[in-house]
């Protein structure tokens, strides 16, 4: 058995002493390095951009402005191009693009480029951008080509929405319980320690792109987009990647590179600075959301609203895409009696923002949890009685309607009860009255978590070698996860019946490997774990009809397992699979099998939604998390004193890996929820510029992770797999702020919760989070047509 | 200018400009990419290198500098050292490594730890860990799994 094995990780050993070679680490002879001209400033009118004192530097091979790159890309929405070219929308965005000898004269020559632009205030916060009469950040939105359905309208880039029963004549009854909520959040940076690079070369009328991504497919589309060329002119190449978590979901440097190179003839080199990656990467969004819910008598959740702001930065890049999301991260844990949601993304003159592990799931649990918590107070009642009142069940239907499949949420606080009773909290003493002995003050809680699997495309072949090896082509990306390099090689082993280091996984091609949706999103076990296994069952097939020429038997008298064929009820006699290769080898040609992988939504009500770009979002995963935590109410400092999870993985193709996945993501979490802090000034710049200033969690802000696995909820991934490495990070928030409200007394309306924003909570001077530009009413905040939606939700008020 | 550097106990002659960092000299002029380079600031440690002995930020160390000391990489300090090349398997066969751009800074700084300190309790090994950034691991599991082998060869030589 591979699956569900501790297997190590292939890449380990070369990874701990360096000798990995990630795009970063790759230098090619000959290759011209690449520099930006960035904007300084946050918005502006471009006068004109002059190159001609860059291009007379000697050892400048090339410089390219807006003039010479024309296409436009975007997914949903094609609102940006690869230079500004009238315009100005965030600070640091690309005007012109020099490669040159070395990335010394590069960057010289950028900063020789005549630049004059129009200042413009900026808009930088959403509160601005939604305003009456507000500046459009894109005034030419309506020109725009939009290749997906949805609303949008001035500076909302895209809009989606939930529209299931009718909230309206709940929230009027006379019988419920009215409780509102209002949360705010800033955005996170990625930082993945290996920032974005890409390298280019360009022949023969094609371009190679060597680059550190998760998407090699959509980098393919979105340079071939920019570039105005057919989409099969380029080839991705992507070695090991240096961490991802999402923000190399998007394409990034690739077609800069491209671009100089087929202009010099040259490979081409670009890289991103650390101070580049704190100004541009696509950020976790920040975010503006107001929860109102209905709660009758008997504590059950008949009506509830909610508006979500996003704010996409400068451009709508992902965002578009994430706003379908609210419907799973909010809508996916209790069940609602009637639901109408809005998540919108919209612009401002930041840098745009973009997608990281669990997406606004991050913070759409944190305000649910906040908003759960303020309803059992305002109810009197146990927060974690009313969740399990409310939690979804087997037979539930979720926000858009789509029927739940098994109790797994309630059996997952029962088993972290149990597991809070295992592991009990190794420091911190007694508590009396709320105190810890040294004068700390004590909170706990417990949350729930939701994520899915973003299903989505997956191709893979499968080579069976005449040595009985396998070998795996897909567009799989290894980030780190153990994705490519335990959970693929051991599905696919496991299928054959054949030891995992056997198996050999090739590295993404997009010229080798078919199309991938990407790795993100908890979908790499299961779509392309699922293209794997289909591919293996052609293997397996294959290798039956080359064993009953073997052994001279009936194909149908045949049964594969474990590595050799059998005749069926006759063990021991059969034949290997080195030797069924090595026969097919000689008699048929060599066994291969390809295999692919989607699946459509379960069915959701009919016109319960709109704008939602996918129908892929599928498969629900839920998480339980648990912590105990002090603060020093002198200072605001919160200690995380033990943290436990409860996670369903469906099942576990490798549990220890899994446990890597929980422990990192959830550390990633308390970054997020206690000290990751991105601020932006009011000239729409980030005023984190580094490492320094941007505070990541060191080894002495880790707590170890107390896990429990929660298998056996219904899964189609391969083996009854499901995604694990995306929502770890799902409810850290949602539970570090809960703690902090049971141990102050106070709601958290905001993360993250530095000291300075903990201590102002403790003494009642932390400004109230109101946002009042949102209004109350669900209907004024949609820009669709209100009346319309309901129409089509079977609504009729 | 011209500057000669002993790195790993090979000297090298190297062209450069004065202020040209040590972190791009190894990595672009001497190949040695073990030495990853994540922030450019010296808050990291992913480019962790040992100056005569002592542990230090190779970006924030000009060539100029490094001339006329002993540098050593992660290309030569796991093989030599019987307690760190048992960390570096230990962290594979614990599965601790995820992406990997910090592991070789985190196996420097452990070096520079042990030369210090053969033995060190858990709360020093955090300690001298303090300078080492990791995005994608959590720590926990890192530390359990190197403080394993310390304790294990402590306890080892204590039977003796």
């Amino acid at each position: 058995m591979s699956v569900g094995e501790n297997r190590a990780r292939r890449d380990g050993a070369d990874k701990v002493t360096g000798r990995t070679r990630f795009t970063i680490d790759t230098y090619p002879e000959n290759a011209l390095h690449a520099a930006l001209r960035r904007a300084d400033l946050a918005a502006g009118r471009i006068l004109t951009i002059d190159t001609a004192r860059a291009e007379a530097v000697p050892g400048v091979r090339a410089v390219i402005t807006a003039r010479d790159v024309t296409g436009y890309e975007g997914l949903g929405v094609r609102d940006r191009q690869l230079f500004a070219r009238d315009m100005v929308r965030y600070f640091g965005e690309p005007l012109a693009a020099v490669a040159a000898d070395t990335i010394e004269i590069a960057e010289y020559a950028c900063s020789l480029i005549d630049v004059e632009i129009e200042e413009i205030e900026p808009v930088v916060r959403m509160s601005d951008a939604l305003k009456e009469g507000a500046r459009l950040i894109h005034p030419d939105w309506q020109q725009y080509d939009q290749t997906e359905q949805g609303k949008r309208a001035g500076n909302v880039a895209w809009e989606a929405t939930v529209v299931r029963g009718d909230t309206a004549s709940q929230f009027a009854r006379e019988d419920v319980t009215v409780v509102e909520g209002t949360y705010t959040v800033g955005r996170q940076n990625q930082a993945y320690f290996e920032p974005r690079v890409s390298i280019a070369t360009y022949e023969d009328g094609r371009y190679t792109i060597t680059t550190s991504t998760q998407v090699p497919w959509a980098v393919r589309s979105t340079v071939a987009e920019l570039l105005e060329v057919p989409e099969s002119s380029v080839r991705v190449i992507v070695p090991p990647v240096g961490g991802a978590f999402g923000g190399k979901f998007e394409a990034a440097l690739e077609t800069f590179a491209a671009a100089l190179a087929e202009r010099t003839r040259r490979p081409v080199r670009i890289a991103n600075s650390r101070q580049d990656e704190m100004l541009t990467a696509p950020a976790r969004d920040n975010a503006e959301i107001r929860i109102r819910s209905a709660i009758d008598p008997g504590h059950r959740i008949v009506a509830r609203e909610a508006t979500v702001l996003m704010d996409a930065g400068a451009y709508s890049g992902e965002q578009g895409f994430l706003t379908a999301m609210t419907a799973y991260t909010l809508g996916g844990v209790y069940e609602l009696g009637s639901v109408r949601l809005v998540s919108q993304a919209v612009y401002t003159n930041t840098p745009p923002t973009g997608a990281f592990r669990s997406c606004n799931g991050a913070y759409n649990m944190f305000a649910l949890e906040m908003h759960t918590r303020d309803i059992s107070d305002r109810l009197g009642v146990d927060v974690d009685e009313f969740r399990r009142r409310n939690a979804i069940r087997d037979g539930s239907i979720n926000a858009i309607g789509q029927p739940m499949d098994g109790d797994i949420l309630i059996p997952m606080l029962d088993r972290m009860t149990a597991l809070r009773h295992q592991t009990p909290r190794p420091r911190g003493g007694d508590v009396i009255d709320g105190v810890l002995p040294d004068g700390r003050l004590y909170g706990r809680a417990t949350v729930f978590g939701a994520w899915f699997v973003l299903v989505g495309p997956s191709a893979c072949t499968v080579n069976l070698n005449p040595d009985g090896s396998a070998t795996v082509v897909t567009s799989g990306v290894e980030i780190g996860s153990g994705s490519m390099v335990q959970s693929i090689p051991q599905i696919v082993a496991q299928s054959l019946g054949i030891d995992p280091d056997h198996v050999t996984v090739r590295a993404a091609d997009t010229d080798s490997g078919g199309y991938d949706a990407g790795v993100g999103g908890g979908r790499t076990t299961v779509s392309l774990g699922g293209a794997s296994t289909a591919a293996c069952e052609e293997v397996r097939k294959k290798a039956i009809v080359v064993a009953a020429d073997l052994l001279e038997a009936a194909p149908e008298d045949l049964t594969y397992a474990d590595g050799t064929v059998e005749v069926t009820g006759v063990p021991g006699m059969g034949v290997s699979v080195t030797e069924i290769a090595r026969h097919a080898q000689k008699r048929f040609g060599p066994i291969s099998g390809s295999g692919a992988f989607n699946r459509e939504g379960v069915q959701r009500l009919p016109g319960c939604i709109a704008g939602h770009m996918v129908d892929g979002i599928e498969m629900p995963i839920y998480a339980v998390h648990d912590c105990e935590i002090a603060i020093d109410g002198d200072t605001g400092h919160i200690e995380v004193l033990a943290y436990r999870t409860v996670q369903d993985v469906g099942r576990a193709i490798n549990p220890r890996a899994i446990g890597g996945q929980i422990q990192g993501g959830i550390v990633q979490g308390l970054g997020y929820a206690i000290h990751e802090e991105i601020t932006i000034d009011g000239r729409g710049r980030i005023e984190q510029t580094g490492f320094e200033g941007y505070r990541l969690p060191g080894v002495k802000d880790s707590v170890a992770v107390s896990i429990d696995l929660f298998e056996g909820a219904p899964s189609y991934g391969p083996f009854g797999a499901k995604g694990a490495g995306e929502i770890p990070i799902v409810a850290v928030a949602a539970a570090i702020a809960s703690a902090v409200a049971e141990a102050t007394g106070k709601t958290v309306q905001q993360i993250p919760l530095t000291p300075p924003r903990v201590w102002r909570l403790i003494n009642d001077c932390e400004p109230e989070v109101t946002l009042d530009w949102i209004s109350k009413s669900w209907r004024d905040n949609v820009i669709g047509d209100a009346d319309t939606l309901e129409r089509d939700a079977g609504v009729f008020p | 200018m011209v500057y000669h550097l002993v790195v790993n106990g090979e000297g090298h002659d190297i062209s450069a400009s004065p202020m040209c960092s040590l972190s791009r000299v190894l990595r672009e002029r001497l190949h040695l990419t073990g030495t990853k380079l994540a922030c450019g600031e010296g808050f990291c440690g992913s480019c962790s290198v040992l100056v005569d002995g002592n542990i230090v930020p190779s970006c924030l160390v000009s060539i100029a500098r490094a001339q006329g000391h002993e540098i050593d990489t992660i290309e030569a300090l796991t093989a030599g050292h019987p307690t760190v090349s048992a960390i570096a398997a230990a962290f594979v066969e614990d599965d601790v490594v995820q992406c990997g751009m910090c592991f070789p800074g985190m196996l420097v700084a452990i070096r520079a730890l042990l030369s210090r300190n053969p033995k060190p309790t858990r709360s020093e090994l955090v300690d001298g860990l303090t300078g080492n950034l990791c995005r994608c691991t959590g720590y926990a599991r890192l530390v359990d799994s190197a403080i394993g082998v310390i304790d294990n060869i402590a306890s080892v030589e204590t039977a003796k």
